[in-house]
C-alpha cells in the first residue's frame, strides 16, 4: 500500500527591508559629527612668570640651603644649572644642543638630576629673545613632561589638592616652570 | 512596436549597500576621534600652534590670540604686528600698553567675581587665575616677553600656553 506524502509549499513573499529611515539617520549623524568635529586636538602648558610679593616665603628659613634648577635656552644650545641657594653653591652646567637629538640628552639629564633631588619640583626657563615659541614649546616639553621610562616622581607633601599633585606626579617630570626673563626693564 | 527602453517588466533598484557602508565606516571614525575635551575650540585661522606631547587638555577658551599680524584680547584687536614685533609707539617699559590696559579691565573684572565665589581655598578668592594664550608657531619669544610683561603688571601671573598634542 503506498501512502502519498502530501507536501504542503510554502509560498515565500518578498520582503523588503525599508532602509530609507536608517539612512535618514545615519545621513543626520554624520551631517552633525562633521560639523561638531575638532580635527586638531589642543593642549596646553602651564608655566607661570615671576612676581613680586609683600608677603614672607611660606617655611623658607633664612639659612636653608636649598636645591635649584634653571634652563638656559638660546637658538643653538640649551643649558642646564644646577646649584644651592647658599654657599657651597656648587654650579654645575650641562649644554646639550638645541635640537631634537639635543633635546632627548637634556631630558635624560633633568630626570637624572630630578631623581637626586626629589623634592625639587621647580625649574627656572631663561629663554633669549630670538628663540621661536616652535623651539621653546619643544624645550618645555622635555622639561616638563614626564616619559614611560622615567620613575614617578612622590607627589608634592603639602600639595592642597591631593589628587590633582597625584596626576601631577604621573604627568610631569617638573611640574613648576617659572620664566625667569620675564622681568620689566 | 517595442520601446526603447526594455520591456515594462524590467524593474532597475539601487543598490544602497555600498552607501550605507561607507557612512557606516565614516560614522565609526568621527565617533572615535569625536573630542573628549572639556572645551572644543577651532584655532585660528592665522595661528599655526607648535606640537607638544602634553596631555593636559584645553579648559578655557584663550583670552589672548596672537596670530601672525595682530594680538586680540577677548577677541578685541588690541595691537598689529609688524616684522615680528609691536610698532614702537605702543610699547612701555618693554610691555604693549593696549595689552595691558585691557588685560586690566579683565583683571578687575576677575577679581571682583572671585571675591563672591564659595571655596575653601583662600588663594582663590580675589586672584585673576591663569590666561590662556595661543600664539602663532612662527613668533620669537621677545613678543611673547612682551605679552606676559602686560600680563604681569596687570596682576596676571599664570599662563596656559596653547599647543597642538602630537598624534601617536
Amino acid at each position: 500500500m503506498s501512502r502519498k506524502k502530501k507536501r504542503h509549499r510554502i509560498d515565500y513573499k518578498e520582503i523588503e527591508l525599508n532602509i530609507m529611515p536608517f539612512i535618514d539617520i545615519f545621513s543626520m549623524l554624520n551631517t552633525f559629527l562633521l560639523f561638531t568635529a575638532v580635527f586638531l586636538s589642543v593642549g596646553v602648558l602651564e608655566v607661570q612668570i615671576p612676581f613680586l610679593s609683600n608677603s614672607p616665603p611660606p617655611d623658607d628659613p633664612k639659612d636653608s640651603r636649598v636645591f635649584q634648577l634653571s634652563v638656559d635656552v638660546t637658538k643653538d644650545q640649551v643649558e642646564v644649572q644646577t646649584s644651592y641657594t647658599r654657599p657651597p653653591e656648587q654650579l654645575q652646567k650641562f649644554p646639550f644642543p638645541n635640537n631634537p637629538e639635543g633635546r632627548k640628552l637634556l631630558h635624560q639629564k633633568l630626570s637624572d638630576v630630578r631623581k637626586k633631588n626629589a623634592d625639587t619640583d621647580k625649574a627656572t626657563v631663561y629663554s633669549d629673545d630670538d628663540v621661536n615659541w616652535e623651539s621653546l614649546s619643544a624645550v618645555l616639553d622635555s622639561v616638563m613632561l614626564r616619559i614611560e621610562s622615567d620613575p614617578v616622581f612622590p607627589p608634592v607633601k603639602d600639595a592642597k589638592n591631593k589628587d590633582r599633585a597625584e596626576l601631577d606626579a604621573k604627568t610631569f617630570l617638573y611640574p613648576k616652570i617659572v620664566m625667569g626673563s620675564v622681568m620689566l626693564k | 512596436m517595442a520601446s526603447v527602453g526594455g520591456s515594462s517588466k524590467d524593474t532597475l533598484t539601487l543598490n544602497l549597500y555600498p552607501m550605507l557602508d561607507i557612512f557606516s565606516i565614516l560614522i565609526c571614525f568621527l565617533l572615535m576621534s569625536f573630542s573628549s575635551d572639556p572645551v572644543s575650540h577651532d584655532v585660528d585661522a592665522g595661528v599655526e600652534l607648535p606640537e607638544s606631547s602634553t596631555i593636559v587638555a584645553l579648559d578655557e577658551v584663550p583670552t589672548i590670540v596672537v596670530t601672525k599680524t595682530e594680538i586680540r584680547v577677548n577677541d578685541k584687536k588690541v595691537a598689529d604686528i609688524q616684522a615680528g614685533d609691536v610698532p614702537e609707539k605702543e610699547r612701555t617699559q618693554g610691555a604693549i600698553y593696549p595689552v595691558f590696559d585691557e588685560l586690566k579691565k579683565l583683571a578687575d573684572a576677575t577679581k571682583r567675581l572671585s571675591k563672591n565665589i564659595r571655596t575653601d581655598d583662600p588663594n582663590a578668592k580675589g586672584s585673576t587665575g591663569a590666561l590662556t594664550m595661543e600664539m602663532d608657531k612662527g613668533h620669537r619669544f621677545k613678543l611673547m616677553k612682551r605679552i606676559m610683561l602686560s600680563a604681569q603688571q596687570a596682576e596676571f601671573v599664570q599662563f596656559k600656553l596653547m599647543v597642538q598634542k602630537e598624534l601617536h
